[in-house]
């Protein structure tokens, strides 16, 4: 950097002497930029001082500084007195942010514009040319590096005593190790631990089938759901209405009958005989895609639509997708009625439920 | 309020022909009463459940049902044919589908259809209240089927908590968080609530209109279905955006990203040229 | 005792030679003062970016006093009546809290979430200026990679924030986020196990998030940002070829007072336009979507427009599942390729596309030349190409949107989808390709036979033609090589036809006054076309 300095380049004779009293503050602020191989070679004001366009634009950016104040303050005043606290309905409170947002937004806007028309208007336009020194200090100065690079390799003396290196090697990799050892085997989790992937809620526990349940908790019993409708439930056990049984929540469907019929008879042959209790059916919420909850029932064609990606199910066929991205069947849960005419999972789905990986058999 | 009571009639009329019914009512007049209006309230669950056996009655029409068979006989009867019974590729039977089938599918302007296609959308309506009511009570008294309540405000008493904690399981997903509805397969849609009535929006639930799975009285209670209407017309449509003067149609980040450029750059490239112009 | 005078006007001075003394900050500061910008109104497109991520930060620190990076379950009772007494994690709780409890906080809250998305829209718009103007090339290779890193360490930023408020719709991204760590061949549900600490959700990746979204993604934001400008300052800014300016040079403004002060106003600028948009547009309303819970979900369920494009490829990409018949049988899941692959390859190709340009092309010289889009028309054509894939993606990850409001099939969305993203992209390719040529062509006509002067002449045999003012003094032909700069095309740009009335951003052509006696082209070039301009769009 500093082979330049003092020495311009640019058509302008020998280095000023700075202190030379003769010389306007100007002459010294060129002969600056000149060191920095820097030509100011058009410098030009552009509102003579004293004139009508001076106090004209004088008065702009004033009248801009003070707008600001002005919408500050009225910031300001909104943000004490603007009653703010939620009320429900069309209250005063629905206007307290966009207040804030206006009057701040006029406040900085004032502000930018204000400094934007000083800076654009009434300081002196200039052009000037500063050179880059493309390609010009390179060979020489990178001879230069590199030799000393090269020369304080050599002192080391890595080449005449290799061990040295290899052994500096061989003991830094296991401490490059330990520094990523705690956060890889902090981080780890066994992903089928307790067979986590391939069981949900609805696993039974101490031989006890689990009941399906609705959000409040309360048992579902077959007359609960009327043909062409659809229920959201969720294993009934304890805290299985949360997202710690985020793989669990079912879509039970009460289909129509000549659905039902169509729905038995695909299920049979898919192997999936007596999945379905009556005319209802339980599906996995979970899209076998994304995770996403495929819940767009629609219960004249008997699809069953996922909003995040658009596949669609076709729920009379075991839930096979017929468009979108998704490539893999819904789950279906077997279902029954317990002696208390409420639905049980007959058993866990039979198969993982949720987005594919790699492993799922 | 004539239209209520010839409502309540069909009912009772068709209560009266179960077997069993008559007597114990007979027997506990205040005790029937009650079973009629919490029937009434459980709508018409039950006959969804079992349409068959309603379908058998035939009484008399009331005299509402019958201006209500003239006028269905000059505006339905090529779709959904003589009595109701449906025509083969142009409009399903109607027995049985209820008052609110009516009401929602007329009272919201989508029947009569204009033109075969695949969801019916909602239109300027074609029919006074009156003709509404009466075409109501003529499909009640063909075969049952569920009933709205009365009153227009149907959510006076709605909890907008426990509304909104319904709403998100049972109606987002197709209505969308704001209400605004959304796409389903094949060009059919959930339109958006901010246009329907708390009648038209019970009567939705009950009869499950078109691809709209239903969600009789046993699954969503009266008093959910209060809730419900409550979260939808208080919070999603009367509360307002807290957020600002404009709400980009809540179609969420698909419009604020449109706004980001449309908005914020635009704006920011213009000033840019402001700047960096000579002018 | 005789009080000594206190010299005000000394102290400045006085301070400075104080500091230099003991810092020896002189001389670099006075470089650091004289350095020339070329000034262009693209040149201020990375600004935003840079003046957003301040308004980033400054937001972002008010929120963090508020917000709780919890998952515990609380039951919420605080202002906003239709969510009181619903069970929620902390977090969520916390984040309706500063929507509705804390005076001021909404505002705040939308300010940093519309600075977020004006950032990104930002880096983009900057990072497509630099592309087509090859504003890449060597020399700046390094700062294109670390331009294209701050746009995916942006996304990562965003996708982290995005998550925070465990709302409905945050959860639906984080478990879609979830299954795509999970479609990772052989090692998926290990990448999802560590990063969820078991099974998605789990209790912790909210905590996690938030240490990420506001220290570590930060943390690295600033670190790019710096060696960004750092590199900026070191190999000077790049600049539009024009009279006077040279591979050598850089014509423009010193940096201080003049530039300096506007990037100021500028900065104040960007502020206020997302105060604005922060009070007057709602955005990401997360009281409406409830708490994040497994079985919720909302129709038009989408991520914030950057993400946009791999929701849209996730949406295109058809149901290929490739199954791997070894053991008990292994499966590649659809998900994984449009969601781990394709950004695999888009970082790979944004990050080397220079290298990968200089070598088809064998250049390897220095440019600091910009050049102008019609002139590389390959590379134009390319950039085209890409912004159609993107916005084809990005419109796909809103095609449920735009089938319910213009009624179109959902289906047929699907399809016109999959089929615009194989045709379009070439297509466009083709016809900017062709549009570049011919505007090279129009200006190489103006070149040899001058501008038209809309002046018909007819000729002696009874033909009429046009009569064109040449461009150079001499009355020849193909005399004038072209610069790689706009060409003069209308007659008052040479400064005929009287002056141009001033408009607010380019001059505003008057209409003739005087016919003017045919055969006589009546101009001269004014002299100051000659001059060495700053840079501005009008020669």
């Amino acid at each position: 950097m500093s082979s330049h300095t003092g020495q311009p380049t640019l058509p302008g004779g020998e280095p000023l002497d700075v202190n030379d009293p003769r010389l306007s503050r100007f002459d010294i602020v060129r002969e600056g930029a000149r060191r920095d191989d820097i030509e100011i070679v058009h410098y030009e004001p552009q509102v003579a001082p004293g004139t009508k366009a001076e106090r004209r634009l004088v008065r702009t950016v004033a009248g801009f500084f003070l707008l600001t104040g002005l919408a500050a303050t009225a910031f300001l005043a909104v943000y004490i007195w603007w009653p703010w606290e939620y009320e429900p309905g069309r209250g005063g409170d629905k206007l307290y942010t966009p207040l804030l947002g206006v009057t701040l937004g006029v406040a900085l806007l004032a502000v930018g514009f204000g400094i934007l028309t000083w800076g654009k208007k009434l300081l002196p336009k200039e052009v000037s040319i500063q050179d880059r020194h493309v390609g010009a200090p390179s060979s020489e100065d990178q001879r230069l590096t590199s030799e000393t690079m090269a020369y304080m390799a050599d002192e080391l003396g890595v080449k005449r005593r290799p061990l040295l290196g290899v052994s500096l090697l061989a003991g830094l990799a296991p401490v490059a190790a330990v520094a990523a050892a705690p956060l890889v085997g902090g981080l780890i989790s066994d992903p089928h631990k307790d067979n986590q992937l391939m069981t949900t809620g609805f696993t039974p526990r101490d031989g006890q089938k689990i009941r399906l349940v609705r959000e409040d908790g309360r048992p579902i019993r077959p007359a609960d759901i009327s043909a062409g409708g659809q229920i959201t439930v969720f294993p009934g056990v304890e805290h299985g209405v949360s997202n710690q049984y985020a793989d669990s929540p079912t879509l039970l469907i009460h289909l129509r009958e000549e659905d039902a019929v169509e729905s038995r008879r695909n299920n049979e042959r898919a192997g999936h005989d007596g999945y379905m209790w009556g005319n209802y059916a339980a599906y996995s919420k979970v899209c076998t895609h994304a995770g996403c909850p495929a819940s767009l029932y629609e219960q004249q064609t008997n699809r069953l639509l996922c909003p995040c990606h658009q596949s669609q199910f076709l729920i009379t066929d075991n839930a096979k997708p017929i468009f979108g991205p998704a490539s893999r069947r819904l789950p279906q849960l077997p279902i029954e009625v317990d002696a208390e005419g409420y639905f049980v999972a007959k058993s866990d789905y039979t198969e993982a439920v949720g987005p594919d990986f790699w492993e799922r058999p | 309020m004539t239209s209520d009571n010839d409502r309540r009639r069909g009912l009772l009329a068709r209560l009266r022909g179960r077997p069993g019914a008559p007597g114990r009512g007979r027997r506990r007049l205040g005790a029937a009463v009650r079973l009629v209006a919490a029937l009434m309230l459980a709508g018409g669950a039950y006959t969804v459940l079992a349409p068959g056996a309603a379908a058998q009655e035939n009484p008399p029409l009331s005299s509402a049902a019958a201006d209500g068979k003239a006028l269905f006989d000059v505006s339905c009867v090529s779709c959904h044919g003589r009595n109701a019974q449906g025509v083969e590729g142009r409009g399903p039977s109607l027995i049985g589908v209820g008052a609110a089938s009516v009401e929602f599918q007329v009272g919201s302007g989508r029947m009569p259809m204009a033109r075969q296609e695949a969801q019916a959308a909602r239109k300027p309506v074609v029919f006074t209240r009156d003709e509404i009511d009466q075409l109501a009570a003529y499909v009640q008294e063909l075969g049952g089927g569920p009933v709205v309540p009365a009153g227009d405000n149907l959510h006076a008493d709605g909890n907008v908590a426990i509304g909104g904690e319904l709403y998100r399981i049972n109606c987002s997903q197709c209505h969308a968080f704001s209400g605004g509805g959304g796409a389903l397969s094949s060009g059919k849609y959930a339109p958006s609530l901010r246009p329907a009535t708390d009648r038209q929006i019970y009567a939705a639930m009950l009869s499950g209109p078109q691809n709209m799975p239903v969600f009789g009285d046993n699954q969503i209670t009266p008093e959910q279905k209060a809730d419900i209407i409550a979260y939808i017309q208080q919070t999603l449509k009367d509360d307002g955006d807290p957020g600002g003067l404009f709400n980009l149609g809540r179609y969420g980040p698909s419009t604020e990203g449109v706004a980001i450029f449309l908005v914020g750059i635009v704006a920011l490239v213009f000033a840019s040229l402001w700047i960096a112009g000579k002018s | 005792m005789k009080r000594r005078k206190f010299d005000v006007a000394a102290v400045p001075g006085n301070a400075a030679r104080a500091v230099d003394d003991r810092f020896g900050v002189a001389t670099p500061l006075r470089r650091l003062l004289n350095k020339v910008f070329p000034d262009h109104w693209s040149f201020l497109l990375g600004e935003i970016a840079l003046f957003s991520f301040v308004v980033l930060l400054l937001t972002g620190v008010f929120l963090t006093f508020f917000y709780e990076p919890a998952m515990t379950e609380v039951i919420y009772n605080g202002s906003y009546a239709p969510l009181r007494g619903t069970p929620m994690s902390a977090a969520y709780a916390s984040t309706l809290d500063i929507s509705f409890d804390v005076r001021g906080g909404l505002i705040m809250r939308q300010m940093h979430h519309w600075a977020a998305l004006l950032f990104m829209a930002a880096i983009v718009v900057h990072m497509l200026r630099v592309f087509f103007t090859g504003a890449f090339r060597k020399p700046r290779e390094t700062n294109w990679i670390i331009g294209s890193l701050l746009f995916w360490v942006g996304f990562l930023a965003g996708f982290t924030g995005y998550s925070l408020p465990d709302d409905g719709l945050s959860g639906t991204g984080l478990r879609i986020a979830s299954a795509i760590m999970l479609s990772i061949p052989v090692i998926g549900s290990w990448v999802t196990a560590a990063v969820f600490n078991g099974e998605f959700p789990g209790t912790i990746i909210i905590s996690r998030f938030f240490i990420a979204h506001v220290l570590l993604i930060p943390g690295l934001l600033i670190a790019l940002i710096s060696v960004h400008l750092g590199l900026v300052f070191t190999q000077k800014h790049t600049q539009w070829p024009g009279p006077g300016r040279t591979n050598g040079n850089v014509v423009g403004e010193r940096m201080f007072p003049r530039y300096a002060i506007k990037q100021g106003g500028f900065f104040m600028v960007v502020f206020g336009v997302i105060a604005l948009m922060g009070g007057l547009f709602q955005i990401n309303p997360v009281w409406l979507f409830g708490p994040y819970e497994a079985w919720v979900v909302s129709a038009a369920s989408q991520p914030d427009w950057y993400v946009m494009f791999l929701d849209g490829s996730t949406r295109l990409m058809p149901d290929w599942e490739i199954t791997i018949p070894i053991g008990e049988g292994y499966v590649i899941p659809p998900l994984f390729w449009p969601t781990v692959v394709l950004p695999g390859i888009l970082v790979a190709i944004s990050l080397f596309y220079p290298f990968m340009e200089a070598r088809h092309l064998k250049d390897y010289r220095s440019h600091n030349l910009l050049q102008r889009p019609r002139d590389v028309p390959f590379r134009t054509g390319l950039g085209v190409m890409a912004v159609t894939f993107y916005v084809i993606l990005t419109l796909s990850g809103a095609n449920d949107v735009i089938a319910d409001k213009f009624q179109i099939s959902l289906n047929a969305m699907t399809w016109a989808g999959r089929i615009g993203l194989l045709l379009l992209p070439p297509l466009a390719y083709y016809v900017t390709y062709r549009i570049c040529l011919g505007l090279q062509q129009h200006d190489r006509e103006v070149l040899a036979h001058g501008v038209e002067t809309g002046i018909i002449r007819r000729l002696p045999d009874g033909r009429f033609v046009e009569v064109h003012q040449p461009l150079s003094a001499g009355n020849g032909h193909g005399e004038l090589d072209y610069a790689g700069w706009v060409v003069p095309k209308k007659m008052n740009r040479l400064g005929a036809l009287g002056p141009a009335i001033r408009g607010f951003f380019y001059p505003i052509e008057r209409p003739v006054e005087a016919p003017v006696s045919p055969g006589h082209p009546p101009v001269e070039p004014r002299p100051e076309r000659e001059e060495v301009t700053s840079g501005e769009t009008r020669p």
